[in-house]
């Protein structure tokens, strides 16, 4: 016993003795795409916080959390604090849990401003000011929209900005393999009506258009609400989508289950979807994309966000192997420009101290975006951060889009109250998917937020 | 002796007893054998074929890309690129291959199939292949479309990914230190209890009884946050931290407890009376009665009610989360092995090896004890109050 004591010891000092620095991915002066100006600008004006701690808590685990230390060594090194991130798969209910007892974390990044604003209006957030709401709007593309979510009722019920966003995901993409593409004639859509098109002559060449996939355990339904948020957006103006997410809009509204019928259009025709209606629910979301690359292909097309390419089979290349397009709009509706639909995290300071502030302006220099972009899932709407630093033009392509959007809104999921946007949402798209018709379900969905007044 | 005779020796209602007993074990086995087989297969096998499928070897059809026009090389007016098919990835016996997705399996290995514009393409059983064209090559690497034979093939590299991550030998540390102590704590405490709930008379007792067996039902959620409350105000208080492993032990601890003395007492009231009245007589007081009678006497209840513990605190990921931080260096293996999955999941083959890897102590820990399971539970069950 008491070797193995010694044995595990010695093995927890070999570990802890490999952790402690951390080096830095791109050597600071050396590659041109990297904006190292503002590396050594942020240097020079935070010399005087050396030792500090600062703690960060978000969602990132696994390779994502490799990647954002990779963002903090710089912080760490330009300034000297030391900077330690750490997370947990039920974040969302740890930091209700850690903000509540009086141990918060320096940061927390959440990705559900809706979360934020709960925890703002308790009083739990330190508000960034003015100073970086205005920052946000002139630097981020769409930047309105974007202190949009950042902007809460803290406890005083006057509203203030709490969130800054660091890191976008996009959604409104369309996956497909190129090859697939070439061998049997089709074209990249431009337009609704075109893809709708494309869809049938697919069917009638023998194949199946689409993957669609719900299944995520618990949260099994999430990847229908973020087709019925696309499908709000190509269908309706962007103000009333706002007042959907505000529930100004009911959802049992026209405008709300002519979207849900429009997802159905695709999801629900058995025609159209791989393995039948009835796959549509029971295959998980981690698992449709791989029938794209099935030989012969289960599928062309499938909907999801910018994260997908991690599900990818292994070694498959993106641009060559795998490609996407923007989920076109209709040509009968130029009205609604190009929407966007897309999530990001927000960085919130949920215990005030100089290297939490000092924090949130690194957020601010492009050296902190750069390093991420250059090496994968990572996406910025920041206009001063170079566009060449993206580490390949799939994700270069998607950044475009994101900084050039007319409009951009946020994942109505997210900003729903949570038993809506992450529940009776989820399950009423299942039900939808299952059979019950866009109007019972809206109906139903709606009685579930009436219940929360 | 014929199979008749033992058949009747052993009895009809024996068989099927047996019989049922087995078949439950094999349908329980089942999951955990798909666990391990699965443990051992590549990220792509897994999500490509069913682990039954592991053992034999499968045609499954695949995609590779040829050779980048700029390593062709010319060779009078016709280009050549050469190569394998299977270079950085596994091997394998090519059956058939095809240039178009509609025919995977459109020409047979071996010999050299005209696609068209001047171009042939030759792919051999091993996967060397010739690709010629009469003029130069354009664009990207050509895809193509195989039909390949492998054979049953697994693989070490999850469980290695998994033990060799950074923190896992710190964390694995961690939950020994956060279980045993979180094991050995209420024990101690509930053994006391349960025999002063038994054998000693005051006032109250059985109201006490009661409350104890009140709190089995209350969820340990409900007390998170209060309970954390109150450790960060006893920590700004005393200027230590609020998270530590004192903090969790005391948590594991209160949470185990009612269960604890509630199986303790269940035991211990049912030891014979004689006994301990006889030590009493002999002038015994109540301290060494407990140490000398009731404790050996306990063992097997003592050792259960351990195992329930241990395995609880062991893959506890809840109470370690809130009461010991999130912190690589204060992660325990559930939480260390939980962030190796990544922030979407879906990773079977870090999954499963990693349910293989926690599984280890837990069942060092019941083959340990196990003697002494069974024989605890059911003392403790049969006696009502």
């Amino acid at each position: 016993m008491k070797a193995s004591f010694w044995i595990g010891t010695a093995l927890a000092a070999l570990v802890a003795g490999g952790a402690v620095a951390q080096e830095l991915k791109f050597a600071p002066g050396q590659d041109s795409k990297f904006n190292w100006k503002s590396y050594e600008d942020f240097k020079a004006s935070h010399a005087n916080l050396k030792g500090q701690n600062l703690t960060l808590f978000g969602p990132w685990r696994g390779e994502d959390e490799v990647l954002f230390n990779s963002v903090l060594a710089y912080f760490n090194a330009a300034t000297g604090i030391n900077g330690k991130y750490s997370s947990s798969e039920n974040y969302e209910q740890q930091i209700v849990i850690d903000t509540q007892a009086g141990s918060p974390p320096n940061i927390a990044v959440i990705p559900q401003p809706g979360l934020l604003a709960d925890l703002a209006a308790k009083g739990f957030l330190t508000s960034l000011g003015q100073e970086n709401s205005d920052w946000v709007k002139t630097n981020y593309g769409s930047g309105e929209d974007w202190i949009k979510y950042g902007t809460y009722k803290g406890k005083d019920g006057k509203e203030a900005y709490f969130g800054f966003p660091f890191k976008a995901d996009f959604k409104s993409m369309v996956w497909y393999v190129p090859e697939n593409f070439e061998e049997a004639g089709y074209e990249v859509p431009k337009t609704m009506e075109d893809l709708i098109k494309l869809s049938d002559q697919i069917v009638k060449d023998g194949g199946v258009p689409w993957c669609i996939g719900l299944g995520s355990g618990g949260a099994t339904g999430w990847p229908a609400t973020d087709w019925v948020e696309d499908m709000m957006l190509r269908t309706q103006k962007p103000e009333v989508y706002d007042k959907w997410v505000s529930n100004e809009v009911k959802f049992n509204d026209p405008a709300v289950i002519g979207a849900i019928d429009e997802f159905g259009k695709f999801a629900k025709n058995p025609k159209y979807v791989s393995g039948g209606v009835a796959a549509v629910s029971s295959t998980d979301f981690r698992d449709s994309p791989k029938g794209l690359f099935g030989i012969p292909p289960k599928c062309y097309l499938h909907h999801q966000a910018s994260f997908v390419p991690s599900f990818f089979p292994p070694g498959t290349k993106l641009g060559t192997d795998a490609d996407f397009f923007y989920l076109p709009t209709y040509a009968s509706k130029p009205e609604l420009g190009t929407p966007v639909l897309g999530a990001g995290t927000m960085f919130a300071i949920t215990k005030d101290s100089p290297a939490a502030k000092a924090f949130i302006e690194f957020l601010k220099t492009p050296i902190a975006h750069e390093v991420w972009m250059a090496q994968s899932s990572f996406l910025t709407p920041f206009k001063g951060a170079n566009s060449n630093a993206y580490a390949n033009d799939v994700m270069k392509k998607q950044g475009e889009l994101l900084t050039t959007a007319t409009t951009f809104r946020f994942d109505a999921s997210d900003l729903m109250p949570g038993k809506i946007g992450a529940g009776a949402f989820w399950t009423g798209m299942v039900d939808y998917v299952g059979g019950k018709d866009a109007k019972t379900v809206g109906t139903d969905i709606q009685k579930a937020w009436d219940g929360l007044k | 002796m014929s199979a008749a005779a033992s058949l009747r020796r052993i009895g009809l209602p024996r068989l099927v007893v047996h019989f049922s007993v087995l078949v439950i074990c094999i349908v329980w086995l089942i999951p955990t054998l798909g666990i391990l087989v699965t443990s051992f297969r590549e990220a792509g096998q897994i999500t490509a074929s069913g682990w039954w499928t592991a053992f034999t070897g499968a045609a499954e059809t695949s995609a590779a890309r040829l050779g980048d026009p700029a390593t062709a090389k010319q060779n009078g007016a016709t280009y050549v690129i050469s190569g394998s098919v299977f270079e950085g990835g596994k091997g394998g016996t090519v059956r058939a291959f095809g240039t178009r997705v509609a025919a995977p399996t459109e020409f047979a290995v071996g010999k050299a199939a005209d696609l068209g514009d001047g171009e042939t393409l030759t792919i051999n059983e091993d996967g060397s292949y010739t690709y010629s064209k009469n003029a130069p090559f354009e664009g990207r690497g050509k895809r193509v479309y195989l039909s390949v034979a492998t054979p049953p093939s697994f693989t070490t590299d999850n469980y290695r990914t998994v033990l060799t991550s950074q923190g896992i030998g710190q964390s694995f540390v961690n939950s020994l230190t956060v279980a045993v102590p979180a094991t050995i704590i209420p024990i101690l405490i509930a053994a006391f209890a349960a025999y002063a709930l038994s054998w000693m008379e005051f006032p109250g007792r059985a109201l006490i009884i009661a409350l104890v067996v009140g709190l089995i039902v209350v969820p340990l959620q409900m007390s998170l946050i209060p309970l954390l409350k109150m450790y960060n105000e006893i920590g700004n208080f005393f200027g230590v931290p609020s998270r530590s492993y004192a903090g969790i032990w005391l948590a594991h601890s209160a949470f185990g407890m009612p269960l604890a003395i509630y199986l303790l007492r269940n035991y211990i009231s049912g030891l014979p009376r004689e006994i301990i009245e006889s030590a009493r007589v002999d002038g015994a007081s109540d301290f060494e009665i407990f140490v000398k009678i009731i404790l050996p006497l306990s063992f097997p209840a003592l050792a259960s009610f351990s195992i329930f513990q241990f395995l609880w605190t062991w893959n506890d990921l809840l109470v370690a989360m809130v009461f010991l931080g999130t912190g690589k260096d204060q992660l325990v293996l559930t939480g260390a092995l939980n962030a190796l999955l990544g922030s979407m999941g879906g990773k079977w083959e870090i999954l499963t090896a990693s349910a293989f890897i926690t599984i280890v102590v837990p069942i060092i820990v019941f083959f340990a004890l196990q003697r002494y399971l069974v024989r605890g539970l059911l003392a403790g069950s049969v006696k009502g109050g």
